[in-house]
């Protein structure tokens, strides 16, 4: 019981990092029409700026602060700078977000060099609880809970304010937003930044989940978050929520059961979803 | 004027073929050679992944796999078997036989949907092989790999070097007289306007299978002589980094254009060669790569022509412009 209770909460806090990346991308997938294949850098870029503040200050909070603001930068200058000058060309955008790609993971080792970087918890997050015979990890508990509360926020921006309303209708129909006059231009780049954001911050809050950081977590992570969006729909975000969870607990069972074929489910579920669902398996319309 | 600018460049390719080909009489530095044999072989991968990208417009992040299947084929078949030459033509029979039936199932899941998703599910895929080479100790190896011994005629290099470029002008051949093939007018009908060419009545989805397969082919091949010219095999072969030597060779020697792959090939190549020398001088060279990142980024969205694609265009401003003003005196 025991075993099944911590193999789920593992899988979850994996999902919700999962879900911090692929939330980012989905939603700009949806919108924007591109396909970041740059994410996982600026995931791993959060997860090394993130780490360095916090053994700087020794502020495991600022760390994440820190962490975001350095994904919301990235994020902007990413939009501005890479992503805006080949709107509308599907294999340019593609064939430039992996070039950024390997540039951000290139660079990463030449600002914090080429060896992996440990991290550990906080004090206050060491340690774990035991309830009624079942021991439960506080940083484990802690990714969810900030994983939980970052849905609800985006969710609340999604569906209770202006720029969410606006966001919604550009996923549905940008040219029709436009003409109503709204400059879609800037809220392409606030979704970037929040995406952005995003994605760092499940990289820093990676980093003492697993000990240690490297400059190929990016990219391993981002291959989990391509499942995802293609298993919860493009563009649709809670059903990233639904699949990163899913994934995350398949991930977990299967590294528990039968650690041969953990990416290999994940793997397959995709095909499958391609094949007969290829609007995801969240996605409503056909 | 079309037949006098083919021939003329044809001229410079069978004179660029036969300086390569005298080269091993008259020089004789043995580090040249394994560097140029990889610039060869790399060609080749180079080439039919600008089938893909540059003739029918499909990315694919994947194309580490079928280079890592050749290599892997072979070295199973030479380390399990006799390095006998009828058990390297079997490892290349299966490499042919693996790759096209991987790249057909691939093609036929993905293809029919967005750009995106070939890219994603190519990715994810070649990350799935990674895992499985790393996983399948039995045959493997794991990570560390094995060297294995090649059959007698492979194992002079100078002869490796001739069997190496004669693959590369062979595959080059065919793969220009395919493109030009009436299959390869509609993959590059494909590339320009999709709805377009399917409105035509053409099944959009069989052309673009049929270049995944042949795609995935070559590079398969190129794979085995990847790894006959290491005598070495490891997981290395399925990393991304494979397919991003394609990438960045195809896209700064210019897409769509075949010669554009080898010379795209033949920079990467060398400038990794000079780049890790340098890093002896200093540190920033072992990133070498950072470079040729940033010079990627700057040909997708400044040149995406690419150097040989830039080149073609400006010799066809050229000609072009004589032949208008000989119109505007007609008209006037």
């Amino acid at each position: 019981m025991d075993v099944l209770l911590n193999l789920s909460l593992n899988g979850l806090a994996t999902g919700m990092l999962i879900f911090l990346l692929a939330a980012g991308l989905t939603l700009i997938l949806g919108l924007m029409d591109v396909l970041n294949f740059a994410h996982g850098g600026l995931f791993a870029w959060g997860a090394y700026s993130g780490i360095w503040i916090y053994s700087k200050t020794g502020s495991f909070f600022i760390g994440i602060l820190g962490a975001i603001l350095v994904g919301f930068l990235l994020g902007i200058l990413t939009e501005r700078w890479i992503i805006k000058p080949v709107y509308g060309n599907h294999v340019q955008q593609i064939l430039i977000t992996l070039g950024l790609m390997l540039v951000l993971s290139e660079m990463l080792k030449v600002v914090w060099g080429p060896n992996q970087i440990s991290a550990n918890p906080p004090d206050y997050l060491v340690g774990s609880w035991e309830i009624g015979g079942v021991i439960i990890i506080k940083y484990r508990l802690f990714i969810i809970f900030v994983g939980l509360l970052v849905f609800a926020a985006v969710q609340f921006l999604l569906s209770k304010t202006k720029i969410g309303l606006v966001v919604r209708a550009g996923v549905m129909n940008k040219e029709m937003v436009q003409a109503l006059g709204i400059n879609i231009q800037k809220v392409f780049m606030f979704v970037f930044m929040i995406g952005a954001g995003m994605a760092a911050l499940g990289g820093v809050l990676l980093g003492p989940y697993s000990g240690v950081i490297h400059a190929e977590m990016g990219l391993e992570f981002a291959i989990l978050a391509f499942i995802v969006v293609v298993i919860g729909g493009m563009g649709n975000f809670k059903g990233s929520l639904l699949a990163a969870a899913l994934v995350g607990l398949s991930g977990s069972f299967m590294a528990y059961y039968v650690p041969d074929l953990a990416l290999a489910a994940n793997m397959l579920l995709m095909a499958v979803v391609l094949v007969f669902r290829p609007q995801g398996l969240f996605g409503m319309k056909g | 004027m079309k037949w006098t600018y083919n021939n003329r460049a044809n001229a410079i390719y069978f004179i660029i073929a036969a300086f390569l080909l005298l080269l091993p009489f008259v020089h004789d530095s043995r580090s040249l050679f394994i560097l140029l044999t990889q610039v060869f072989i790399f060609s080749i991968f180079a080439m039919s992944y600008d089938l893909l990208l540059g003739f029918t417009g499909i990315v694919s992040f994947g194309h580490a796999m079928y280079f890592g299947i050749g290599a892997y084929a072979i070295g199973v078949f030479m380390k399990r078997y006799e390095p006998t030459n009828l058990n390297f033509v079997l490892a290349i029979l299966t490499t042919i036989l693996l790759t096209a039936i991987i790249s057909f199932f691939v093609g036929l899941l993905t293809l029919r949907l967005k750009s995106h998703f070939y890219a994603m599910l190519t990715l994810s895929l070649s990350g799935l092989f990674l895992v499985l080479a790393e996983k399948w100790r039995t045959l493997t190896y794991g990570n560390d790999g094995f060297t294995f011994r090649v059959p007698e005629i492979l194992k002079d290099r100078t002869d490796f070097y001739f069997i190496c470029l004669i693959c590369m002008i062979a595959v080059f051949l065919i793969l220009s007289r395919f493109t030009n093939s009436p299959v390869g007018r509609v993959l590059q009908a494909i590339r320009e306007n999709e709805q377009r060419t399917e409105s035509l009545g053409y099944q959009v989805l069989h052309y673009k299978i049929i270049a995944s397969i042949i795609s995935g082919i070559f590079a398969g091949i190129a794979g085995i002589l990847y790894a006959v010219s290491l005598r070495f095999v490891n997981t290395s072969v399925f990393a991304l980094d494979i397919t991003l030597d394609a990438l960045l060779m195809t896209i700064i020697g210019g897409v769509g254009t075949l010669v554009g792959a080898i010379i795209g090939a033949g920079l990467i190549e060398f400038a990794h060669h000079w780049l890790t020398a340098l890093a002896k001088e200093h540190w920033i060279f072992e990133r070498w790569i950072i470079f040729f990142g940033i010079i990627y980024i700057l040909a997708v969205m400044f040149f995406p022509l690419g150097i040989v694609g830039t080149l073609k265009s400006i010799n066809w401003k050229r000609r072009k412009k004589p032949d208008v003003k000989k119109e505007e005196k007609l008209a006037g």
